[in-house]
């Protein structure tokens, strides 16, 4: 038996823009974080470059999210880790160790995208997940006041 | 909704190793008494049965009494909390590109 299942998420999105435009939404700094809801800091769309993403803190988790770019393809790919939880808190449980890809593909009428989230590890330590899913909540509250100010 | 406790339960009950491998094979049989279990397993009785008392605790199987033993049953659908909260992170990447689809249509303008 496995030690651990493996789980990802997946959308393939069919988008009436071009690469290039998407392409700037997905690596501008001050763009991702209008539609992510989080704020990158220290972002560059180039192959080992270390940011990290400030959600809410959540017990012994800051709630700091730390990415490093792992493949960056001018208009095509951009792919980053994505780890949560806390290094040092080995009684809190592992660390939450994702990847996440974004693949555009050029249609006749824009851009297909697909994204993968992949690398969830179910199951695992409980709390670290926890703390997370207390993250995302308030990521997706602050989008929910986002779009509607939009 | 699926209560914290809940996933405490299930988490903590399916972060052991030795607990998963002995759900694993409690749900290929039709029931399977702690002895059966125990037997080449390379650990005592007795702690066989403590990981039991685990997973029962965490709902993930049942025993039944037969006679002086107790049949072990899987109820993998007390799994159901982990798929509840693998479903919490489906709903963020689609929330994402619902707004990152807005922020495209914004740019346009």
């Amino acid at each position: 038996m496995n030690d651990d299942r493996s789980a990802s998420i997946e959308l393939t999105e069919d988008l009436p823009h071009s690469p290039e435009k998407l392409w700037k939404v997905l690596t501008t700094g001050e763009l991702i974080s209008r539609w992510m809801g989080l704020k990158p800091k220290g972002f560059e769309p180039v192959e080992g470059n270390e940011f990290t993403y400030q959600t809410g803190a959540a017990g012994k988790w800051d709630g700091t999210i730390h990415c490093k770019v792992l493949e960056s393809v001018l208009n095509r790919k951009l792919v980053y880790s994505w780890k949560g939880g806390h290094a040092e808190n080995t009684g809190y449980g592992t660390l939450l160790d994702t990847v996440v890809t974004f693949e555009l593909s050029p249609t006749a009428t824009g851009t297909v995208l697909k994204i993968s989230h992949s690398g969830f590890k179910v199951p695992r330590n409980d709390t670290a997940y926890r703390n997370m899913s207390a993250g995302w909540n308030e990521c997706a509250e602050n989008l929910q006041s986002f779009d509607k100010e939009n | 909704m699926t209560n914290d406790t809940q996933i405490d339960s299930v988490f903590h009950a399916m972060s052991d190793m030795r607990r998963r491998v002995l759900f694993d094979r409690i749900v290929r049989t039709d029931g399977i008494t702690v002895a059966e279990l125990t037997e080449g397993s390379g650990v005592t009785q007795g702690a066989v049965s403590q990981h039991l008392k685990v997973l029962r605790e965490a709902d993930l199987i049942q025993g039944t009494p037969q006679g002086r033993r107790t049949l072990y049953h899987a109820r993998p659908q007390g799994l159901a909390p982990l798929v509840d909260w693998l479903a919490m992170y489906e709903t963020f990447w689609p929330a994402r590109v619902a707004a990152l689809r807005d922020l495209l249509k914004e740019i346009d303008e």
